[in-house]
């Protein structure tokens, strides 16, 4: 298949160069940092759920949703600063789509455990366990999942810029 | 100075320090004393992440006497010793610290005689660890001290077996398969995570936000940090272990692991010790002592200049 080539042209661009310079370490440094709020906040509501420290009140751990979403956008910055930089390293590569896919099934997931464990003030906290737990597992898979196919683009990649 | 240096300042502590600790464990045996066990134990936890040093340091001091005529098989022999030697410190720290912490959690278990399980633990591994950091300074002391060596003298076998466990750990890590790297990557990020999530967010609980959440449950999730920690030093030694030359001059590196020693430092001191029992009492609402928010924020900002001293170490090169 022919690579587009607008890919070249965002290569060529002012923006895709200066991140391919310098600030290429800085910004994956503040994607690795937004990975650790987004997933880290989402890992915690999700050990509660299945039942690690007990003794944690569920309830407020809704604040944590906060934190998952400023990480998530903090992602989608770095995200697509880096996707401008290498356009065609990302967008040639079968596992960024996928990297993409999982990450949506994953914040789909933390909004439905929002949605089933934390609108509703009425819920005891077996309640909450109850409803929670197999989303629970879900969102720790699919994190799981985000993260291996996130590390393993730097392996799975066939141009690193455009070819020629 | 140079790390051929830093190597000869820090090596004796490691074995000094594995018998003080020792001494001090039978001391609180025989003498019943709690308070002389959670010495000994935070003495093991200290020398497991000290040791770190110890060993990657090595490297540079065998690069630096390359080229000066001594043997390069003493020099293997005793990386295969020490490599032992750091397994087995890492593995009585790591358990001597789980003690310390359960401790700090749940107090001092009435005294009882005979041994706890967790104290025959700590003092097998204690004993395995004395006898091997003996080799790893026998052998060490051989490469440049040739008077001490007997006619016809050959290394110890269990050198002898640390160099060949070296190397096949280097094959695996560098050619065994082009995924066992990223794998070991990805559990690096896993480990990152679950120090993040955990003393990540205690720390910023104990600095005022996420208030509603009282402190002492949020102070139990921290084995799920410990247990990122380990995994982080076992991926974290076998990436140096693969390629040593690529890491031991980097000077991004060098810097990610005195973090590392601090942060880790902060962990084991004031959050592993009876100092964060005065601090988990804080319930849902209230404010954390100014001391303790001194120790959360030093805490959040070594672990996050860890996270990028790490992404930047190609950057170093």
């Amino acid at each position: 298949m022919e690579i587009p080539r607008f890919f070249l042209t965002i290569e060529e661009s002012g923006l895709s160069i200066w991140v391919r310079n310098n600030p290429f370490w800085a910004i994956i440094s503040i994607h690795a940092i937004g990975m650790a709020a987004m997933v880290g906040a989402s890992l915690i509501i999700a050990l509660r759920l299945v039942g690690v420290a007990p003794d944690l009140p569920i309830a407020p751990l809704q604040r944590l949703y906060r934190f998952i979403w400023f990480g998530f956008w903090v992602q989608v910055v770095t995200g697509i600063l880096l996707l401008i930089g290498y356009p065609t390293k990302s967008l040639t590569n079968w596992d960024f789509y996928l990297k993409l896919v999982l990450i949506a099934f994953g914040m789909v997931v933390m909004q439905m455990i929002r949605k089933r464990v934390f609108s509703d003030p009425a819920l005891s906290e077996a309640d909450m366990m109850t409803k929670g737990r197999t989303l629970a597992v879900w969102s720790m898979v699919l994190w799981f999942a985000v993260v291996t196919s996130a590390r393993i683009l730097a392996y799975t990649y066939t141009h690193i810029t455009y070819p020629g | 100075m140079n790390l051929a240096h830093l190597h000869l300042l820090l090596n004796h502590w490691p074995i000094i320090g594995t018998f003080i600790g020792l001494a001090l464990l039978l001391v609180a045996v025989f003498a019943h004393s709690n308070d002389i066990k959670h010495v000994g134990f935070g003495v093991f936890a200290f020398l497991a992440l000290g040791s770190i040093p110890v060993y990657l340091s090595g490297n540079a001091a065998a690069e630096a006497t390359r080229d000066m005529g001594f043997s390069a098989n003493l020099v293997d022999t005793h990386e295969g010793a020490a490599l032992l030697a750091l397994l087995f410190i890492e593995l009585t720290g790591l358990v001597a610290l789980v003690e310390l912490f359960r401790f700090t959690r749940h107090g001092d278990p009435p005294v009882r005689k005979g041994l706890s399980k967790g104290m025959s633990a700590v003092l097998a591994l204690a004993i395995c660890t004395a006898i091997l950091m003996a080799v790893a300074g026998t052998t060490g002391g051989d490469i440049r001290h040739p008077e001490i060596n007997a006619e016809g003298e050959t290394s110890p076998a269990i050198a002898t077996i640390g160099a060949g466990f070296v190397l096949s750990t280097r094959y695996f890590v560098i050619e065994y398969s082009r995924w066992i790297w990223p794998m070991i990557e990805d559990f690096h990020f896993i480990g990152l995570i679950l120090i993040m999530a955990t003393v990540g967010l205690l720390n910023i609980r104990v600095l005022g936000f996420l208030k509603k959440l009282p402190v002492r449950p949020l102070h139990r999730l921290l084995p799920l940090g410990l247990a990122g920690l380990a995994i982080n030093v076992v991926t974290g030694m076998l990436f140096f272990i693969g390629m040593p030359g690529f890491y031991v001059f980097n000077w991004i590196f060098q810097a990610k692991i005195v973090a590392i020693l601090f942060a880790a430092g902060n962990l084991i001191l004031f959050h592993c010790t009876g100092i964060f029992r005065k601090w988990d009492k804080v319930g849902p609402g209230e404010e954390a002592p100014l001391y303790a928010k001194v120790v959360a924020a030093s805490s959040l900002a070594l672990w996050l200049s860890i996270i990028v001293l790490g992404r930047y170490i190609p950057f170093g090169e």
